[in-house]
């Protein structure tokens, strides 16, 4: 058998090596492989090791020799064995080495998820692979193996690829997920378990929503939103294409994570533990962005074909939709149908510009279907643009440092939210005496001499239009709803205040209660609007 | 004092297996800017002798050397000696008892390719073969293809002469140690990563190997060669400095034989030369 055989093109040395390469023939192999470079050494070479069983250090000296003649080289499909060779030696920090991917068939296995970029099918019980949809994936699976790393390290449970494959033309990475099954499958044969899907699917969600991601570690997502926006400049009317790009500027950068394709396809439940997979979109940003993605995955696309929803995510449109809006409502903390409809309506304006461009860059405009699609579309939008101002909207949840400094922005962010729902004036001033009350107790107390952060969650709930307010602190459990010994460590004035205190927030409240969980105080208060 | 710019300590003339003549070799060294080299035939010290002979008063620095095979319980080993006496008994006598291995060598396995597999050769070829100073199993396969006993040169070694086991008569480093030293010379071990060529030396076994041959009076490695990755070079650099080793460079060229380039040993700018690099200089060129 031949050990060296070569190719040379315009734009390219090729080199194929094969069987063992040692001291009683490296020196015939070298003379070969001059004989295919020279002359052509400022060619870029490729080396396929593809049959390449073994190489001694003669053989190595070789490919040495071969590198300082012709600095553009690469190995590629090199063995498990010859790589541990190469990485051993150093050869691998020296020039591009490429191991030989194991070939998988995803022929007849099922399919449990689609991204942007990839479909991602069941290998076998412990296994997945994502199938790139690019052919020349290498630098996507880097990538999204870099960003599950980094959601990992700050806390959001993903699964991390441990394995590169070919499948066909195409690359795969390789998962392990066991048993697990997603919350589209869920939501499409047990039905009864919707409420406990959109509890986990939002608290998943507000989890990746509360985590600030260190400058520069992931795309800001309103970059990418801005895109979109000026696409539309050219199918828009000037106005409202104007309009489109200003809203979308004004909104305010945010460090905060997004997820950017977070439908119930990549959200998978592994024994008692729901996970994420499909990261490659992850960016920071502001939660429209990423209300808009997921408003298009339940009712966008199939909002002018309902069988779309069926076929993409195996459930049909009426569970797609009462699921946004169960979404929304625990997502917002809210009932109220104004504020819900509100931030559905500015999560459609980013939704419709998405998935006109999108058409429109698949040849939308070029079938009839296709264009009667857009201009549907298209007439929502420039209502929706005509009668809404700003894509901002306020979350339910704020966490704050636990300082006295900070009490005038929980005030406004607890007037804010009893505005929106009509409070009158006096419950209003009374819902802020007991929230001053309370947080300035956390501040107080809670962590000194440290500081530490407190959590204030409003939820609105309606028939009679209740406000409840929790307050939540990593602090020393302490339950002030108790009557306590008189602290004589405190000076006299502070105490007087803290009695007083909770007995007024007591009477003014129609309830008052307080637990201890997961290490966390949390003191909820009630007051009812009707 | 300033250094040689360029060094190349590890070459070899057709006195081994190189193509050079030793004169050949002084001129391509000159042309190649090399201020300070040495030659290292392998097994053999006829061609420094010759060297020394021809060199003119404005020819680069020169210093004597030899490669050793040797071989012990534990290993293969390539042991360089440097500034030895060319005339001193104790590395002609070494030189002498290798060649007579070489050859003695040589006839058991013409005899077992006779014996086992009929391939007999005309006394010309024979001749010519123990003619040679290092007549080796490349030079028999070769013969073995043009009397078409095999297809190439590999399958002649790998199905034939690699079927005879010569036994356990070789130099030992010991040996070859002592002689470079009893001739005033340094021993330094060849390019220690790959050994005697073929195997990949790392970590803990280069440590034991190191430690061994230091007891034997091994006083130097060869960090710097042209078929080293800095990986490689940075390890040999490390133990060097552990051991307290001198530090040498070569590039192994072989003339028309391999593609090594004359002077290419992977050496930094000589203002990053490790102070064992320039201990070696110190010591060879004032004695």
């Amino acid at each position: 058998m031949k050990v060296v055989s070569g190719t040379v093109t315009e734009n390219e040395i090729k080199i194929s090596l094969s069987g063992r390469i040692d001291s009683n023939n490296a020196h015939d192999i070298e003379n070969e492989i001059m004989l295919i470079v020279s002359g052509k050494e400022n060619l870029p070479t490729v080396v396929d090791a593809q049959g390449l069983e073994y190489i001694s250090s003669a053989g190595l000296r070789v490919l040495l020799h071969l590198k300082k003649m012709n600095s553009d080289l690469c190995i590629i499909n090199v063995n498990s064995e010859v790589y541990e060779i190469l990485d051993m030696t150093g050869f691998t920090q020296m020039m591009t080495v490429e191991k030989a991917y194991r070939v998988v068939s995803v022929e007849g296995c099922e399919e449990i998820g689609r991204g942007a970029n990839g479909t991602i099918y069941r290998i076998d019980q412990d296994n997945v692979v994502k199938v790139y949809n690019n052919a020349d994936a290498l630098e996507d699976i880097r990538h999204e193996r870099e960003v599950a790393r980094i959601a990992l390290v700050l806390g959001i449970p993903t699964a991390i690829s441990y394995d590169v494959v070919r499948v066909g033309n195409s690359y795969g990475s390789v998962f392990e997920l066991l048993n697990a099954s997603s919350f589209s499958k869920i939501l499409s044969t047990k039905p009864e378990k919707m409420d406990w899907c959109v509890k986990e699917y939002t608290n998943m969600l507000k989890k990746i929503h509360g985590t600030v991601v260190p400058e520069g570690k992931l795309p800001d997502i309103k970059e990418t939103a801005l895109g979109w926006a000026k696409f539309m400049k050219d199918y828009l009317p000037e106005k409202q294409a104007d309009k489109l790009i200003s809203l979308v500027e004004a909104v305010p950068k945010d460090n905060h994570m997004i997820h950017g394709d977070y439908h119930t396809k990549n959200l998978e439940l592994q024994d008692d533990e729901v996970l994420l997979i499909d990261m490659d979109t992850l960016s920071v940003g502001h939660p429209i962005f990423e209300m808009a993605s997921i408003f298009n995955s339940f009712i966008g696309y199939s909002e002018y074909d309902h069988e779309i929803v069926k076929k993409f995510q195996g459930f049909d449109y009426t569970i797609a939709t009462t699921f946004w809006k169960k979404f929304l409502a625990a997502y917002l903390g809210t009932n109220n149908e104004n504020k819900l409809k509100e931030v559905e309506d500015k999560a459609r304006i980013v939704g419709y510009a998405r998935m006109i461009r999108r058409s429109i860059r698949r040849h939308g405009l070029e079938s009839e279907a296709g264009r009667a699609e857009i201009e549907l579309w298209k007439n929502e939008l420039i209502e929706l643009l005509d009668r809404i101002d700003t894509l901002l909207f306020t979350r339910n949840e704020l966490e704050i440092e636990a300082e006295r400094d900070n009490l005038p922005q929980v005030l406004s962010f607890i007037e804010q939210h009893l505005e929106e729902v009509g409070c009158s004036m006096k419950a209003q001033m009374q819902i802020s005496v007991a929230a001053e009350e309370i947080f300035i107790n956390i501040a107080n107390y809670a962590y000194a001499p440290e500081i530490g952060k407190a959590t204030v969650m409003i939820e609105v709930s309606e028939d009679p239009i209740t406000v409840s307010i929790t307050f939540m602190d990593n602090g020393k459990p302490f339950d002030p709803t108790k009557k306590t010994d008189p602290d004589i460590s405190l000076s006299a004035q502070d105490r007087q205040i803290g009695g007083l205190g909770i007995f007024m927030t007591k009477k003014m409240m129609d309830d008052v209660s307080y637990e201890y969980k997961d290490g966390k105080n949390i003191l909820k208060i009630e007051k009812n609007l009707g | 004092m300033s250094y040689p710019y360029k060094i190349d300590l590890h070459m070899h003339t057709r006195v081994s297996d190189g193509t050079d003549l030793p004169s050949e070799i002084i001129n391509n060294v000159k042309n190649a800017g090399i201020a300070l080299f040495s030659v290292t035939d392998h097994d053999a010290v006829k061609g420094c002798a010759e060297i020394l002979s021809l060199l003119k008063k404005d020819d680069p620095s020169f210093i004597t050397g030899v490669e050793f095979s040797c071989k012990d319980e534990l290993g293969k080993y390539h042991i360089l000696g440097y500034r030895y006496d060319v005339a001193a008994p104790a590395i002609n006598s070494i030189v002498a008892a290798g060649h007579n291995l070489r050859m003695e060598k040589l006839e058991k396995r013409l005899d077992f390719l006779k014996r086992e597999f009929g391939f007999d050769f005309s006394n010309e070829d024979v001749d010519a073969l123990r003619s040679l100073d290092n007549p080796g199993k490349p030079h028999i396969g070769n013969l073995m293809v043009k009397y078409g006993y095999a297809e190439t040169k590999e399958t002649a070694i790998n199905n034939y002469i690699n079927k005879f086991h010569s036994g356990n008569k070789y130099v030992r480093p010991e040996d070859a140690i002592k002689a470079i030293i009893d001739s005033n010379g340094i021993p330094v071990l060849a390019h220690p990563s790959y050994g005697r060529g073929d195997e990949i030396i790392t970590g803990d076994d280069m440590n034991s190997r190191l430690k061994r041959l230091k007891e034997f009076g091994l006083q130097g490695v060869e960090a710097f060669y042209s078929g080293f990755t800095p990986k490689l070079q940075n390890e040999i650099l490390d133990f060097a400095k552990q051991y307290d080793f001198f530090v040498t460079a070569g590039s192994d060229y072989h003339g028309k034989n391999k593609i090594v380039v004359l002077g290419d040993t992977n050496l930094p700018d000589e203002s990053m030369y490790p102070p064992g690099l320039i201990r070696f200089i110190k010591a060879v060129r004032f004695k």
